[in-house]
């Protein structure tokens, strides 16, 4: 019995270098909340697809507008 | 100088129309300061997604100012001790 040939995860590319955004802004909310969870939290690299660099960035702005009650920190869905 | 952007949230029980000349009184220190304002956007009303100061709206409202960094940290300053004034963040939009 031959094995099942191993998936082949689409590589993705990242949305801000493919874009060329070189600064992500905490107000863009439709934007950041790509990136969250629908229980509000950020979403992990490997989900996202994003580079390194742009994590953090996209990180630091979710943190940004949650201090500005932009994002939740939490919320109760379910 | 440098260029700073700061958001403020107001008080939702501040009416619409105070709102724009409450602000220009806020940033007379800038130009006292030296400083200019280039941009003030006052967003409106809008939904907090948790509640400050038991309030759980707030008034948007994004100035574009480029002046000292001391005269930045009065104006944040004298914004806090406002009573209708719920939070502010200062940002340097060019520090990143």
């Amino acid at each position: 019995m031959a094995k099942p040939a191993p998936r082949k995860p689409k590589k993705k590319v990242c949305l801000f270098c493919q874009e060329k955004l070189s600064y992500v802004d905490y107000k863009d909310t439709a934007l950041l909340r790509k990136f969250i969870s629908d229980r509000g939290k950020i979403r992990a690299r490997r989900v996202t697809g994003n580079c390194t660099q742009h994590q953090r960035d996209v990180a630091t702005a979710i943190k940004n507008a949650r201090e500005m009650a932009l994002l939740p920190y939490t919320s109760t869905a379910r | 100088m440098r260029r700073y952007e700061v958001m403020v949230i107001l008080d939702p029980n501040t009416e619409e129309r105070t709102v724009q000349p409450s602000l220009d009184q806020f940033l007379t220190v800038v130009k006292d300061g030296g400083g200019s304002v280039e941009k003030v956007d006052v967003w409106g009303r809008r939904r907090l997604s948790y509640d400050i100061a038991k309030k759980s709206e707030g008034i948007y409202a994004i100035i574009d100012l480029t002046a000292e960094p001391a005269t930045v940290k009065e104006l944040d300053r004298q914004l806090n001790l406002q009573e209708s004034v719920l939070r502010t963040k200062v940002m340097r939009p060019e520090a990143h």
